[in-house]
């Protein structure tokens, strides 16, 4: 964890604040606050008890504070003492940041008291203390004491910083027309003054102080190591000539998760009526009125015997178990451990591969690093000369883990890092055999004909001109990439891409808890930088690429074409066999029957000539899917219904005719929902309506007449 | 701290692999139908003088389907599996009555293992049946007359209408050596054609496991062309992919027919599941083909211990379901009445429902290459998860196939990869990705191992790098020391200098269902797991013993040098005999416990046989448990018990 934190915030409310200057929309006072709210919400975010911030008004109407009597402390007013900021404090400083109507107060005076406050609250502690003052620097400044100032700050190691809307900055080109002179003088004296303070001063222009927020701030996690063992090369136990070298393991990747919400519900009273209202929903709430949720586990069994056929069991009767395939194996509590394979904690090296051999894309998971035990000289000169060794010798080592007694083993590769000031080895988890999957594709480079013949010239692979076209592009399309500071990076952009959702969420949450009813805004362009290409990069590469999009020739499948009927040559078997002729020499197919219906029902209508024959055949399928729910004990024959709804809904998709289907499903359903299908049929409505087969919308066919809202409303309607 | 399996459950939620347009479960049946002839049932000897044995077709498909049975319960638990005999005297499947009342019986078609998830008994069974076992030896027997082919797809028609309604994939696999069933009778020819079309329209794949004749090369286009549909029906621009089937159906030799049909049978043994389908690769502005995900790549864990209620007649699984209240009156909560609202600053933060949307919407799915840099571009560390595959489909921008390929060979000639932001679905968050060419590797059976396409590693974001950790001072080695260590790695190279992950199945995985399997079946625990991750001690002893050595008096010499006698009296060399374990031996390790002239291992070893560990401090006991890959947590009387323990299971 980073240090405790104390930070006192200085704002001018000064009549002036309150003033529109250069055209800008917002007061110098609600531009100097989005600064301020945002170093402010960004510490209450982390929400850490041990991050202090007080607040400070300069040049207010009151004057509030401990040195009051003293006429060089008028007009200041500690709005609030070093603390954890909360929710209710910001409501109460937002009250209380208001341009008041007067011009006096004194800066450095609020200086003074900023210092008082930290020392008060830190002592000689442990503390990162940091002062901010933002000012526009129109008041009377009074130079006096100074150099104790300074003095004080140095001593405690205070960070200063001093920002003002319109100050002047070479750096960052602002300069201020028309300065006024009082203005231009307390410029001059603060900048003088944090001049004295090198390393402790900071002064800036609003403008890029607040251009800088938009950079994500990286949270810094304490290292923890996650394994301190030896790697060793074999077997100690049993050999002279085993080593082990004690190392501790550390993680170099990590995916930085996004903040969480958590679920509420409206504190009952609130809510109006029964359910969700959908206009309430999306009314805005005052936190206030949420209410914590928690979960209750309820555990049943099956029960013929008992209402809805289950039966409660506390929690206290079961054992533990698991599945062996439909078998359920009960594991007592004293066996509890009998299926962990026993395992001791090691680093154990299995053997060395070349590196140019090694397949880039079959690592799983994070990264961790490898470093000598801390204050082991010869363990460190150890680990050392096998870094170099794999490093030179161009290998990586595939080794064993075991993090912790008992834990599986899991494979990794130990490839070695070596950077100016550290040496260290990479660990990254390899697959098992369990975990490949083998699915088989094509190649791409040449079509195996059904006869075994392989052919390189077919429409499915690129022919010379078109690797050309590409490889044409892909050379224009080089990425030249540089960092923040305009130097070229070699590596893929890591250090300046940042995690979307995360500081989208974070930015949104610290806006709303300011801006209650404030929209959100968009991602930061920071934040999505990588999506599209570089337009300079497009404009360049514009050539390369229209050549390519000719030689690719692609084309776009119509939807309507998606919903065509399958052409008839693929439901050839390979030989390419005429399997329609020989089904229309069998006469008894014309009628489908139950237990064959689906693929009897797919081939009645590809033999259908007219609407009425597909109709006729729906009917027929319709009765065997009616009779299959009325002889379904309990849900014994659903899927095989679903199996078949579904069927004719795809099928009526492709053909073209989804009125028909549009018609037999209302009547269905009353059926299934009257009971007139014996029985309770609502679980099967259930999962016609988890399949997705409702009505079929003009999105998924063009030919019906079912607006998709319609078509939501049916199938939700019980 | 960190844990290595806490990301598991957050990626099950965002990497379920669903079929959002499909109303069919996502589940797959495979049902084997062996041919049970006479030829099929003659042994074959081996012609490896190093692996004398005999096998005979029939046995070793049926080892197959035993082994790919124990093998899909770890991997895919959810999913089905049946055996049908065919060709065998006697005949059973359903019962006439069992389904509406339909004249069901197949002559010559024994139903062995009914298509569904296969209970421990199925498991038990199907082995001995495999194993020859007598109490199945008459099932084993050929009929004397032809089977109907025609029978046999209709029997299995049946059994995947009736076991596996509504499943996705449903898979016919056929192991036979006759590849003319039909040869003189035109009729029956027809009548399989014809329920072979209702099997394809039905949705069931068959997939053909041929096996020759010693005398007689099996071909597939004598009878199976008419019975085979191409294999991706969802997709029929695809050409048509075909395995190098004929070379793995080995000619002779039983053994290596039984390796080869395992090689064959395991390539296939899963249903390819995609991870998302039809998404946009936007290879520039207006230009874009589409690809398919897949996920290749994925840590397979034992499946999660359940709650069992033991009242019954049989275990049962008692179902969980989880309730929400109110904090305030412990009413009952519905989800739809639930908010959503982030800490802060002591309460919360809310967004509506919509907002809650907008904010974690970053546009439709879409794989949008930005630019290309070179392979070397991409740090190894540069990975936080596993990598997705992709493969082009022509059904959304017909010449997808051709383009792709284009880029692929272009990626793989130049070693280039094409930077990318990924958005793999609906409202999934964006990744920045390296997208780099895989090529296809094929194995010694010439079953492929590693599909052609293209991979894309997500990269850390700036959030996700942690800084070096700080370490010690450290002393780069000198030369001489680094060589010494060159020549200890240059031993220990690992087959062909590659890591395969076939060569290791997951111990722990496989160990857990070995003894769920034990208990079930009621038989004798296991007593060694074969783990092969375990390294070959005596092998780098053998190999590497000297070189060690070498390096060990290098690092003496120079750590002497170098820090002199201020160096950590530690050495990382084990100097001890089995047994042999004395005071003046150098100790294993010594980091920060110091205790005299002496060292941990042998203060411990000390104590223990005069039965005074307890005068021990806990940092000691701690240490030595430590160092030697035990758990150090608990009580001082838990530590001993530990270090007692060491000690009996290594006399």
């Amino acid at each position: 964890m980073a240090d405790k934190e104390a930070t006192v915030y200085i704002v001018d409310l000064g009549r002036s604040m309150g003033e529109k200057r250069h055209g800008r929309t917002i007061t110098d006072l609600d531009w100097a606050m989005q600064y301020v709210w945002d170093k402010i919400t960004n510490t209450v975010i982390r929400g850490r008890k041990t991050d202090l911030a007080g607040f400070i008004a300069l040049r207010t109407d009151d004057t509030m504070n401990d040195y009051q009597e003293d006429d060089s402390f008028s007009n200041i007013s500690v709005l609030s003492g070093l603390k954890q900021i909360l929710t209710p404090d910001i409501r109460k400083l937002q009250e209380a940041i208001k341009p008041s109507r007067t011009y006096k107060g004194d800066a450095i005076s609020a200086l003074v008291l900023a210092i008082q406050m930290i020392t008060a609250q830190c002592k000689k502690l442990k503390y990162k203390r940091e002062i901010v003052l933002v000012t526009n620097g129109t008041g009377l400044i009074n130079s006096e004491g100074l150099d104790q100032i300074k003095e004080k700050i140095e001593e405690d190691n205070i960070t200063l910083k001093i920002v003002g809307p319109d100050f002047d900055d070479p750096e960052s080109g602002v300069k201020e027309e028309d300065k006024d002179e009082r203005k231009a003088q307390n410029e001059t004296l603060l900048r003088d003054f944090i001049a004295t303070l090198p390393e402790n001063g900071i002064f800036g222009t609003l403008e890029s102080a607040i251009s800088e927020l938009d950079i994500p701030r990286i949270k810094e996690v304490k290292h923890m190591a996650s394994f301190k063992g030896f790697l060793s090369l074999g077997n100690a136990g049993e050999y002279e000539t085993a080593i082990r070298i004690p190392v501790e393991r550390y993680a170099k990747t990590m995916v930085a998760k996004p903040p969480t919400a958590s679920s509420y519900v409206l504190r009952s009273g609130n809510e109006p009526g029964e359910g969700v209202d959908p206009a309430t929903a999306q009314a805005p709430v005052e936190w206030e009125s949420l209410v914590t949720i928690r979960t209750s586990r309820t555990y049943q069994v099956a029960d013929e015997s008992a209402p809805g056929g289950k039966a409660d069991v506390e929690r206290e009767e079961l054992a533990k178990g698991y599945e062996y395939g439909r078998t359920v194996v009960p594991i007592t509590e004293m066996d509890e451990n009998i299926t962990t394979l026993t395992t001791f904690a090691g680093m154990e090296i299995i053997g060395f591969v070349a590196n140019d051999k090694y397949a880039r894309y079959l690592q799983m998971g994070n990264v961790n690093i490898l470093i000598a035990s801390k204050g082991n000289q010869k363990g460190s000169l150890a680990l050392s000369s096998f870094i170099h060794a794999l490093f030179e010798a161009e290998s990586y080592a595939v080794a064993r883990l075991v993090t912790k007694e008992s834990k599986p083993p899991m494979p990794v590769l130990l490839a070695p890092c070596l950077e100016s000031d550290f040496e260290g080895l990479l660990e990254i988890q390899l697959p098992f055999a369990e975990d490949l999957r083998a699915y088989q594709f094509p190649p791409l480079d040449k079509v195996v004909t059904v006869s075994g013949k392989i052919v390189t010239e077919h429409r499915n692979l690129p022919n010379d001109a078109l690797q050309d076209a590409m490889s044409q592009y892909v050379d224009s399309m080089e990425l030249d990439l540089k960092d923040d500071d305009g130097d070229i990076i070699d590596e893929v952009p890591i250090d300046y891409s940042y995690s979307p959702l995360l500081h989208r969420l974070q930015s949104a949450v610290r806006w709303r808890a300011i801006n209650p009813n404030g929209a959100i805004a968009e991602p930061s362009a920071t934040l999505t930088k990588f999506s599209h290409p570089d337009e300079e990069l497009v404009k360049k590469s514009q050539a390369e690429l229209e050549g390519l999009i000719a030689a690719a020739d692609v084309k776009k499948v119509l939807p309507k074409a998606k919903g065509r009927k399958r052409t008839r040559e693929t439901e050839k078997p390979l030989s390419g066999l005429d399997v329609d002729a020989l089904l229309n020499l069998e006469p008894k197919r014309a009628k489908i029957s139950a237990e064959n219906a689906i693929p009897e029902f797919k081939q009645l209508l590809s033999r259908a000539d007219t609407v009425d024959s597909i109709r006729d055949a729906v009917k027929q399928m319709v009765h065997i899917i009616e009779e299959q729910i009325k002889y379904s004990l309990g849900d014994s024959n659903y899927q095989r219904v679903v199996e078949g709804l579904g069927t004719i809904r795809e099928e009526l998709v492709e053909y073209e005719e989804p009125a028909i289907y549009n018609d037999l499903l209302p009547t269905l359903k009353e059926k299934m929902l009257s009971g007139r299908l014996d029985g309770d049929r609502m679980e099967l409505w259930w999962l016609i309506r988890k399949g997705k087969l409702g009505l079929i919308d003009q999105n998924e066919s063009e030919s019906s007449f079912v607006s998709e809202e319609e078509a939501t409303k049916f199938l939700a309607a019980v | 701290m960190a844990d290595d399996s806490n990301t598991h459950e957050e990626e099950l939620f965002e990497e379920e692999e669903v079929d959002e347009t499909n109303f069919r479960a996502v589940k797959d049946a495979v049902l084997f139908a062996i041919d049970i002839s006479s030829s099929m049932l003659t042994p074959r000897p081996s012609n490896n003088p190093k692996k004398p044995g005999e096998e005979s077709p029939a046995s070793a498909a049926l080892k197959c389907a035993y082994h790919l049975m124990q093998q899909r319960i770890i991997s895919n638990p959810k999913d089905m599996m049946g055996v049908l005999l065919y060709g065998t005297r006697l005949s059973k499947s359903y019962d006439a009555d069992e389904e509406s009342g339909a004249d069901l019986s197949h002559p010559h078609c024994y139903l062995f293992t009914d298509l569904n998830i296969p209970l421990a008994q199925d498991v038990k069974d199907l082995r001995a049946l495999a194993e020859n076992d007598e109490e199945f030896h008459k099932i084993l027997q050929p009929s004397d007359e032809p089977v109907s082919m025609a029978n046999v797809l209709f029997c299995a028609n049946q059994i995947f209408t009736s076991r596996a309604s509504n499943f996705l994939s449903r898979r016919l696999f056929i192991v036979t050596d006759n590849d003319n069933p039909h040869a003189n009778n035109e009729q029956l020819r027809k009548a399989s054609a014809v329920r072979a079309r209702d099997l394809y329209d039905l949705g069931v794949t068959i997939e053909l496991f041929p096996i020759s004749r010693p005398d007689q090369e099996f071909d597939t286009s004598k009878y199976y062309y008419d019975i085979i549909y191409k294999a991706e029906p969802c997709d029929g621009e695809a050409p048509v992919y075909l395995q190098r089937e004929s070379k793995s159906s080995a000619q002779g030799d039983g053994i290596e027919l039984l390796n080869s049909l395992l090689s064959s049978i395991n390539s296939r043994s899963v249903a390819k599941r995609s991870l998302f389908s039809k998404i946009p690769l936007e290879i520039g502005p207006n230009l874009k083909v589409s690809v398919n995900g897949y996920l290749l790549l994925k840590r397979q864990q034992p499946a999660r211990s359940c709650y069992v209620w033991l009242g019954g007649e049989t275990p049962e699984i008692a179902q969980g379901t989880t309730a929400l209240l109110a904090d305030d009156t412990a009413h009952t909560v519905e989800k739809s009445e639930t908010r959503k609202a982030y800490k802060f600053g002591g309460g919360q933060v809310y967004f509506t429902p919509d907002e809650l949307t907008v904010l974690r919407d970053f546009g439709e799915p879409v794989i949008r290459i930005i630019g290309f840099k070179s392979l070397d571009s991409l740090p190894i560390w540069a990975n936080v998860k596993h990598p997705t595959f992709i493969y082009p489909t022509e059904e959304d921008y017909i010449g997808s196939t051709r383009v792709f390929s284009a880029l692929q060979q272009k990626l793989l000639k130049d070693n280039k990869l094409a930077l990318v932001w990924f958005i793999p679905r609906k409202k999934a968050v964006p990744v920045l990705g390296a997208m780099i060419a895989g090529d296809e590797q094929i194995d010694e059976n010439g079953i492929q191992k590693l599909p052609p396409g293209m991979w894309i590693i997500p990269l850390p974001f700036a959030d996700d790098v942690r800084k070096n950790p700080p370490g010690a001072d450290f002393t780069p080695a000198p030369e001489p020391l680094i060589d010494a260590m060159k020549e200890v790695l240059g031993q220990l190279q690992l087959p062909k200098g590659v890591y395969d992950p076939v060569k290791y199945p997951n111990p722990s995985l496989q160990w857990h269902y070995r003894i769920l399997q034990a208990i079930a079946l009621d038989e004798d625990l296991p007593e060694q797991p074969d783990d092969k991750t375990i390294p070959k001690y005596r092998q780098i002893d053998k190999r590497a013993g000297e070189y060690v050595l070498k390096w060990s008096a290098e690092l003496d010499a120079h750590s002497e040098k170098l820090f002199g006698g201020s160096a950590a009296p530690s050495s990382t060399l084990v100097k001890r005999g089995p047994r042999a374990s004395t005071d003046s031996d150098q100790p294993a390790k010594r980091v920060k416990v110091e205790i005299g002239a002496s060292d941990v291992d042998g203060e411990i070893k000390k104590n223990m046989e005069k039965g005074t560990l307890s005068k021990l401090t806990v940092a000691i006991l701690k240490e030595f448990l430590t160092s030697h890959g035990r758990s150090a947590a608990g009580k001082k009387a838990d530590l001993i018990e530990r270090v007692e323990q060491y000690f009996e299971e290594k006399s």
